[in-house]
């Protein structure tokens, strides 16, 4: 048996989705869960050791054969897009219904659909045609799930940013793929060995892949686009299409050579992604956004894995590289698992109060006691607390470097400070999630919108449960996901298929199962006591004050505050302050606004030079006859000139 | 012979000045219409034999560029009732000096060409050269549609003048294409221009900058 009938019920059931997306949602649920079902099925049975998929057809799409191939790196990111697909469909049922939004709704489905299947296309296509194709695919029918609810401006306005930056990215991969096609003499993709000349090709796809990843310079279109979509849309964004950058880096470095050197630019964008995408989100107010910054982060410490694995390569595949490697991938899956449940349960925020600015809301834990729960749950896991997820990922890649310090040479120069820098990460991650539960959870509402919030139905908090389940399971049974990891591993670089796990990832799993046991025998004791001796209510830091009000609670900013600071030099916020002044100050205002750098002070006056000079340019065409007839003779009397100075030889 | 010829070149490029020179559209007109009889009748001066086919195409260009055209010019100078060019892109003296430099340095130019021996005496290159010029100046520097019509012609007279080089090679048919074309263009703008003056009430080629899109 292979994988195959598998796909083809996966593909089936996407198709279907794509068809009746517009008319019925309950068969468009029905055939998307179906499709999903039918691709994890179909990836668990690569990632468990069965055969690779290797489908050659004599149809031809594009005047090229049809050439579909499931191996364990495709599948790892298949059974990723297959949760989160799944998922997201579940909760846009409830989130974005067709009575709330009777127009978008409908093409919501079906371009999710679309989504799906393009994610796939481009996990499976073995030929840079079909590639490209998939991939622009995916582009346009993000483009249109993020801008769902266009009637807003800052909508379109994210929608055209995430549609530009990403033609860009793409233009890059047709310089990529029609170079490689022009060198090798077909569109057809494998592993190629033996043509060093190619190697320098490999910059073009890191600029077009990570532009689709979002690593620090290029993330521009990033945070605007996964604030404004429906949070679903942003769910399966941030936890999948964002990934497909990685699929592609990945894919093509473990295919094609690549250049002296690389793998430490890939290390460093990874470490300034993460240590900036985490200071950004620190300064940000609105919930998505800050949670779109983390992936920024998230997406920097998958690099971190792959720079150092591709170092590790260059270095003689040393064992190393491959926990490296291996924790990099998990750490996709991992990050694709609880990023969604943090969008879904931002969702479920919003879709109860109406708001993503965090200083508006607080204290919901009482009225949406689930939505508390499971996104603490996502806080912990994506700030590397055992017994989740993110700690074995983390754990695994932190493992790798710690083994690359024992290389003599520049190696362990290098991965000391990327060690110490991805300890500060997750320092970071936590304080920014201590700031975002405080602040959205904990305390009392700030606003009549969050006082009368409710908690969602069982169709959002369904997914988000399963959702966090997988993060439990992950981070309890890691042997069973990093044999799967590994697998991948060795598809990439097959030198590595002998080299065995680490001894202690068995114990990680024991240790995370006895965190787990502690904690809630330690739980049930508290509970037990608080309930015998009675709680009693009362303020906190009220400092003398008589008559404390919500709106003179502690603020996201003022709890990150001190951190903004140490990174003000590139956040570079912008301050309105207005002081109370005198013994009775009358009125007195402070705000703060922290801009995208890059997008900013980088992007948007280069952008703006670019269109003055062209603007000049366009002056040239004015409609006189008489000034083109100029030109025409200018052009000639140039050419002339040229030929008689010798320019004709 | 080949004195004869310079002769008459000397006379054109002289046109060519007077054409520059002057703001009156009939004077331009006629500038145009001397210089294309003068211009007609080399065909005649550079065969050794007589040929009549070579005659015919002469005559007919005499015809049509000293006769049929200005004709046309003239009535739709009438119909668009202007008389001058009134203000040119480039002033008259400007134009004048811009001519006779191009003129100069179409002299001086033609001698660094490499040209056969038997066309290295005499004015052909760079009496086209020189016309070439002239009709280039009036298209850019004037504004009314008759004068550009008329550096137009001026520019065709230098293009002519440089096939008299290729009489040998080029049949008089090609040439007597070209002078049918020019007609029906002539025609043709005649007619625009008549309309133009009717729906602008101008004829000013500057307004006519809408369609650049």
């Amino acid at each position: 048996m292979t994988a195959g009938p598998l796909i083809l019920v996966a593909a089936g059931g996407t198709l279907a989705g794509v068809l009746s997306g517009r008319f019925s949602p309950r068969i468009w649920l029905a055939s998307t869960v179906a499709g999903v079902s039918a691709a994890l099925a179909a990836s668990v049975w690569v990632l468990a050791g069965g055969a690779v998929w290797d489908w050659h057809s004599a149809f031809r799409v594009g005047g090229e054969p049809l050439h579909l191939r499931l191996d364990a790196i495709s599948s790892l990111f298949m059974a990723l897009l297959s949760v989160v697909g799944g998922a997201g469909a579940v909760y846009s049922l409830e989130y974005w219904p067709d009575s709330a939004h009777p127009r978008s709704a409908r093409g919501g489905r079906a371009w999710w659909s679309v989504l799906v299947m393009s994610v796939g296309g481009v996990l499976l296509s073995c030929n840079g045609l079909h590639f490209l194709i998939a991939w622009e695919l995916l582009t346009i029918s993000s483009y249109f799930l993020i801008t769902r609810d266009r009637q807003r401006s800052e909508v379109r306005a994210a929608g055209w940013l995430y549609l530009g930056a990403s033609h860009a990215g793409t233009l890059s991969l047709f310089a990529y793929f029609t170079a490689l096609a022009v060198s090798t003499g077909g569109w057809e993709l494998g592993p190629i060995h033996g043509h060093p000349e190619l190697a320098p090709l490999f910059w073009l796809a890191l600029l077009g892949f990570g532009v689709k990843a979002g690593l620090f310079p290029l993330h521009i279109w990033l945070p605007s686009a996964h604030a404004n979509a429906p949070s679903h849309v942003s769910a399966i964004m941030s936890g999948v299409t964002i990934k497909v950058g990685i699929y592609g880096l990945v894919r093509f470095t473990g295919w094609m050579p690549v250049p002296q050197g690389a793998g430490w630019v890939v290390a460093v964008l990874g470490v300034s992604s993460a240590v900036l995408g985490v200071a950004f989100a620190l300064a940000q107010h609105d919930l998505k956004r800050l949670l779109a910054y983390h992936s920024v982060e998230n997406i920097g410490i998958i690099l971190i894995g792959l720079g150092f694995a591709l170092v590790a390569a260059e270095h003689g595949n040393a064992a190393w590289g491959l926990l490296a490697l291996a924790g990099g991938l998990m750490h996709v899956w991992n990050h694709g698992l609880f990023k969604s449940l943090l969008f879904l349960g931002a969702g479920s925020v919003l879709h109860a109060t109406g708001t993503r600015e965090m200083s508006r809301l607080g204290g919901l834990w009482r009225a949406m006691p689930w939505t508390a729960g499971l996104f603490a749950l996502g806080a912990a896991a994506i700030s590397g607390l055992p017994p989740l997820n993110g700690f074995v990922s983390e754990w695994l890649v932190f493992l790798g470097l710690f083994d690359a310090v024992n290389v003599p040479g520049n190696v362990s120069l290098a991965s000391v400070p990327a060690l110490v820098l991805l300890g500060m990460t997750g320092a970071l991650a936590l304080a920014c999630f201590a700031k975002v539960c405080g602040v959205v959870f904990l305390g009392r509402a700030r606003s009549a919108a969050a006082g009368h919030a409710h908690e969602s139905g069982r169709l959002m908090l369904g997914p988000m449960i399963a959702l966090a389940s997988c993060c439990v399971a992950v981070g309890l049974a890691p042997a069973v996901f990093f044999l799967a990891v590994s697998r991948a591993a060795a598809e990439w670089n097959p030198a590595w298929a002998t080299v065995g796990g680490p001894l202690s990832i068995a114990t990680i799993g024991y240790a995370n199962l006895s965190v787990v046991v502690v904690g809630a025998v330690a739980v049930s004791y508290l509970w037990r006591r608080a309930g015998g001796t009675g709680l009693r209510r009362g303020l906190t830091w009220d400092c003398g004050y008589a008559a404390p009000t919500a709106r003179m609670q502690y603020t996201g900013g003022s709890f990150a505050g001190i951190i903004n600071e140490w990174f003000a030099w590139i956040i570079r916020p912008t301050r309105h302050e207005n002081m109370p002044e005198g013994p009775f100050p009358v009125r007195a205002g402070f705000d703060e606004h922290s801009p995208e750098t890059v997008l900013e002070h980088v992007v948007e006056p280069v952008g703006r030079m670019v269109i003055k000079a062209s603007s000049l340019a366009r002056r040239l065409q004015h409609g006189r006859l008489q000034a083109y007839l100029l030109y025409i003779v200018a052009g000639l009397a140039g050419l002339a000139a040229l030929v008689l100075l010798g320019g004709g030889r | 012979m080949g004195s004869t010829m310079n002769l008459l070149i000397g006379l054109a490029m002289g046109l060519n000045l007077l054409a520059l020179g002057s703001g009156r559209l009939s004077a331009i007109i006629r500038a145009t219409a001397v210089q294309g009889v003068v211009l007609g009748v080399m065909p005649l001066l550079l065969e050794y034999t007589f040929d009549w086919m070579v005659a015919l195409v002469a005559l007919v260009t005499v015809a049509v560029k000293g006769f049929v055209i200005p004709s046309l010019l003239r009535r739709a100078m009438r119909a668009a009732k202007i008389q001058r060019e009134e203000e040119p892109l480039i002033g008259f003296v400007p134009s004048l000096l811009l001519g006779a430099g191009g003129t100069i340095a179409a002299i001086a130019g033609a001698r660094m060409l490499p040209l056969l021996p038997e066309h290295a005496g005499t004015l052909l290159v760079p009496g086209s050269m020189a016309s070439i010029l002239t009709g280039l100046i009036l298209l850019i520097g004037r504004v009314k549609a008759i004068s550009q019509v008329c550096g137009y012609l001026i520019l065709e007279n230098g293009i002519y003048l440089f096939g008299l080089l290729l009489i040998h090679s080029t049949p008089l048919l090609v040439e007597s294409g070209i002078l049918l074309d020019l007609t029906v263009g002539v025609f043709v703008i005649g007619i625009i221009v008549d309309r133009i003056q009717r729906a602008f009430d101008s004829l000013d080629t500057r307004k006519l900058t809408v369609l650049r899109e």
